[in-house]
């Protein structure tokens, strides 16, 4: 019975009707995504639609979310699962459908890849200007709470709490410094407005933020905006509090405090992730096509200098020409400051090659296998007229 | 050659012979070179071109047409554009504003009617009034725009771009060029002189000896750059030739041109060597002429299938060879000129879409000889190049490419597989409009030819999921060269992706016999849908979902081709001939 059952459900997993299910959904998958990344941004889409195992909606007047249609990741795995089961069990060594199977094992490849990518690429920026030398890269979407030693001018000390740990209540050890942080309020999104007279009295009584009435907001959902990441902290040290200071992203000002003649600077930043080597923007060029304002070119002369591999060299990163290096890629992405300045986006995806070794193994499946059916259509069709 | 064969070759033949009849220069008009001066090749929009390509450029996007009737004759794009620039008095009076739009016509006061065109001095009384509502509209964003506000920002448009033009050699409401270059300097010649430079279109005047290759200048500028030597040599033949055409005096005018056209020889003869190669094409319109050709021959087809289709059916394909040549020859001049792959934007990707859809017609009729191949294919190459048509009013369609899409291996590659793929489905969905018609108006179709078409079919959706399958992926693999990933959902990639699983889906339903016959034509047709939605669709998505803005002209284009293609899909899962009455034994 049990044996009966297990043969049919592998049956029905290798077969054809789960391969074409999967792709109809599929198809509608990539079309709600596409509409909605209207209103969710691009990332806001994908993550709903594409890299989710279910798609989850709020409904009206119900208290949770409903699962209303299988998410990307779910697909795809079936898809996959699908795939092999056919290949295991339908697999014979007829050269007529060996193409076929080539394009298969790529196709498995492929969904391989993007599950890699979703798993673990890494993707960040780095903002530097013209002269400036900047040795981190900064999150796009993540935010910390950085503590900077100033004390010394020549050499910064830097503690970075990821705000995936500024829980309200909170308490937090800064190793290797006398410091503790208290966070009172932590908000993913917040709108900030100097404190009217009306404003109840900020929870800030410290620094910038006392004069700022700060109202939380939805975390933003369109690619255009940006979290205004906020938090009201108390440093203690040696069982004196400093005050409650408020940081967030959009606020400027430096924020000093001073505790046994060290100098500490509060600020909430994108996550920073230190490199072993530094990037210098010698140069950013924006070229236009002459007597127009359609851009050309895009590039930036940097110097990389790694004191630990005696590396020091120019490299001129430009459209569809990055520098990969570390394992690492860094694309010339954006500009300003009146091309003063340059972005870079830095991207690293340990499953970069998979898409490459698929597309060629499919590529050339799909051309042995429409190659051999053309060829014997046209045999057929040649005998066939000869009798 | 038999008298049969012969008469089959001649329309192509024909055909062929009239457009090379069209290769011709005209004549002087009124004794005036115009097409001499149509000629001097100038830089606007970032590239050398022949002023003749500016005109009718700008033509297109104020006038919708390249040309413009005025007092009883048709003036061509050269003769407009000398009046523009040297006789603003007379283009101020033709009627080159085409205004469809009521609300703006009620603008102005004026109640819509058969006539259409307005000239500058119709819409001068009211200019202040468009403007401001052009102000109002700039400041909201695309998909926040009401009808009415679109018409009249493209209005506002179109009139920045005509004031432009009348000012970019002499200031309109000025004596000229040559009572400039007289002109002693001053405070009000100063001012004149950086307006001039300020409004102007185009750089008309070649670089010095020794200069770099974009070095060309406007008329303002050389003006405030002159020096005590006197003015550049090319400025004062400029003067003498606008002062003859405002004169009415031909011989002046013509002497001025062809010193023009010397100077520009001596200094830059490639650019006067690419204006003349240009100014052929533009002559040609192979496109439009292609379009035609494919018109008669699906009429010459139509006509096969009620007399004579031995003679009228190889007279058919000759016609659809010399369209194809055409729309070739097209297509690689434009390669040429621009010096890029065929595909660059949307329009030269209609053209290709047509030119593959049309080549692959003709490879199918090779194959099976009934005539379906033919008739797709000028079905296929006369919609695109309509397509097309539309898509030139928006400009330049040789139009610079901005910094990440300069790349002429990734043009040449991932662009145009894509774009053969688009072709290869839409040519399956033909095909299968083709199977749907015959199947309820063909009075008795054999099953032969039925099985024919089947395996057209077949064959091309297997076609089209190879080359849109490579040609995404190589997207993705210059994605993952100039952003960092290979996939990242954008709309345009899932429109291409959308494209693949389709074509996935209807060979493994065919595989699996889920489908037959009809189910396989059905779902060649949604294919259609398909590469209509990623090829126009996702574009409008960028201007939004839910607003006026996206009620314009091609989204209502694309809902009524949409409607068609269901509306044939409906058609094709029908019982055949399903409206008429039935006897009980047939």
């Amino acid at each position: 019975m049990i044996r009966r059952f297990a043969v049919r459900c592998w049956i029905l997993l290798a077969s054809l009707q789960v391969t074409i299910v999967s792709l109809v959904l599929l198809m509608a998958l990539v079309v709600l995504c596409t509409l909605a990344q209207t209103e969710l941004g691009t990332l806001g889409a994908v993550n709903a639609y594409m890299r989710s195992w279910l798609v989850m909606r709020q409904l009206q007047g119900l208290p949770f979310r409903l699962p209303l249609f299988p998410g990307g990741a779910l697909v795809g795995l079936v898809l996959v699962a699908n795939l092999s089961a056919a290949l295991v069990r339908r697999f014979d060594f007829n050269p007529r459908k060996f193409g076929l199977w080539v394009v298969h094992a790529g196709l498995i490849l492929l969904v391989a890849g993007e599950f890699v990518t979703g798993a673990f690429q890494m993707d960040a920026r780095m903002t530097i200007e013209q002269g400036q030398t900047v040795d981190y890269l900064e999150s796009y979407h993540q935010m910390e709470l950085a503590v900077s030693d100033l004390t010394d001018p020549a050499h910064t000390e830097e503690y970075g709490i990821p705000d995936s740990r500024l829980k309200e209540g909170a308490v937090i050890a800064l190793p290797g410094t006398p410091l503790t942080l208290k966070v009172k309020r932590f908000y993913v999104n917040a709108a900030l407005s100097p404190r009217g007279p009306n404003d109840p009295p900020s929870l800030a009584d410290r620094g910038v933020g006392a004069g700022v009435t700060l109202t939380e907001a939805p975390p933003a959902a369109s690619d255009k905006e940006v979290n205004a990441t906020s938090a009201f902290v108390e440093p203690v040290a040696g069982g004196v509090s400093y005050g409650t200071w408020l940081v967030s992203t959009v606020l400027g000002a430096p924020q000093t405090f001073i505790h046994e003649g060290r100098t500490y600077l509060l600020s909430m930043r994108p996550r920073r992730t230190y490199l072993p080597y530094s990037v210098t923007l010698r140069k950013f060029s924006h070229d236009i096509y002459p007597g127009t304002d359609i851009p050309k070119n895009f590039s930036s002369l940097v110097h990389l200098s790694n004191p630990a591999r005696g590396e020091q060299r120019d490299v001129l990163i430009y459209m569809n020409q990055p520098l990969r290096y570390d394992g690492k890629a860094f694309y010339q992405a954006s500009y300003g400051k009146g091309d003063t300045l340059s972005v870079l986006q830095v991207v690293s995806n340990p499953g970069w090659l998979l898409p490459y070794l698929s597309c060629a193994l499919i590529t050339l499946g799909l051309l042995l296998h429409f190659g051999t059916t053309l060829f014997n259509a046209i045999k057929r069709r040649q005998e066939q007229e000869a009798v | 050659m038999k008298p049969a064969k012969l008469f089959a070759w001649l329309p192509g033949l024909l055909a062929l012979a009239a457009a090379l009849a069209t290769t011709l220069a005209p004549g002087p008009v009124r004794g005036f070179e115009m097409d001499r001066f149509g000629r001097t090749p100038v830089l606007e929009g970032g590239r050398i071109k022949p002023l003749d390509s500016v005109a009718r450029n700008a033509l297109l996007m104020i006038r919708s047409k390249q040309s413009v009737p005025y007092l009883g004759r048709d003036l061509g794009p050269d003769e407009w554009i000398l009046d523009v620039l040297f006789r603003p008095e007379a283009a101020d009076a033709q009627p080159v504003f085409v205004i469809n739009d009521p609300d703006v016509l009620g603008l102005m006061g004026i109640r819509q009617s058969a006539n259409r065109y307005f000239s500058f001095n119709d819409i001068a009384p009211h200019l202040q009034e468009i403007q401001a509502q052009a102000m109002a509209a700039r400041d909201l964003e695309s998909v926040q725009r009401s009808r009415f506000q679109n018409a009249v920002a493209n209005l506002f448009e179109r009139l920045v771009l005509f004031n432009n033009l009348e000012n970019s050699v002499q200031l309109a409401d000025s004596a000229g060029l040559y009572a400039e270059l007289q002109a002693p300097g001053g405070t009000q010649s100063l001012q004149r002189r950086q307006s001039l430079a300020q409004a102007a279109r185009f750089r008309i005047l070649p670089p010095g000896p020794g200069q770099g290759p974009d070095a060309w200048q406007s008329t303002g500028e050389a003006l405030l750059a002159l020096g005590p030597a006197g003015p550049p040599p090319a400025l004062a033949a400029l003067a003498l030739a606008g002062a003859g055409y405002r004169a009415g005096q031909p011989e002046a005018f013509n002497r001025g041109v062809a010193e023009l056209q010397a100077l520009t020889a001596n200094l830059r003869p490639g650019a006067l060597r690419h204006a003349n190669a240009e100014i052929l094409f533009n002559r040609v319109q192979p496109f439009y002429l292609g379009m035609v050709i494919y018109v008669a021959t699906l009429l010459v087809l139509f006509a096969s299938w009620l007399w004579r289709p031995d003679l009228l059916q190889p007279a058919a394909f000759s016609l659809l060879a010399a369209g194809a040549v055409v729309h070739s020859a097209g297509l690689v001049s434009r390669i040429l000129l621009q010096g890029r792959p065929p595909v660059t934007n949307l329009y030269s990707s209609a053209v290709f879409v047509g030119w593959a859809a049309v080549i692959l017609g003709v490879v199918l009729e090779r194959m099976y000889r009934k005539g379906f191949g033919t008739a797709v294919a000028a079905a296929a190459g006369f919609a695109s190049l309509i397509i097309a048509h539309h898509l030139a009013m928006e400009g330049d369609t040789m139009e610079m490419m901005r910094a990440v899409l300069d790349s002429n291996f990734w043009l040449a590659t991932h662009v145009v597989t894509v774009t053969v793929g688009y072709s290869g489905t839409f040519l399956a969905g033909i095909i299968a409009i083709a199977y749907t018609l015959r199947k309820h108006l063909a009075p008795d179709p054999d099953p032969a030819t039925t099985r024919t078409l089947v395996d057209m079919t077949y064959g091309i959706v297997c076609f089209a999921l190879l080359f849109s399958f490579v040609g995404t992926v190589l997207g993705g693999i210059w994605a993952d060269q100039s952003w960092g990933r290979f996939w990242g959902w954008d709309p345009k990639e899932n429109g291409a992706l959308l494209i693949v699983l389709w074509n996935a889906i209807i060979l493994h339903c065919r595989w699996g016999d889920y489908i037959r016959e009809k189910g396989l034509m059905a779902c060649a047709i949604f294919g259609s849908i398909i590469t209509s939605l990623s090829w126009f669709g996702v574009n409008m998505l960028g201007i939004g979902l839910h607003s006026y803005g996206f009620m314009d002209k091609a989204f209502w284009a694309l809902a009524w081709f949409i409607f068609s293609q269901l509306a044939l899909i409906a058609l094709c899962l029908a019982p055949r001939r399903f409206w008429a009455p039935r006897t009980s034994n047939s």
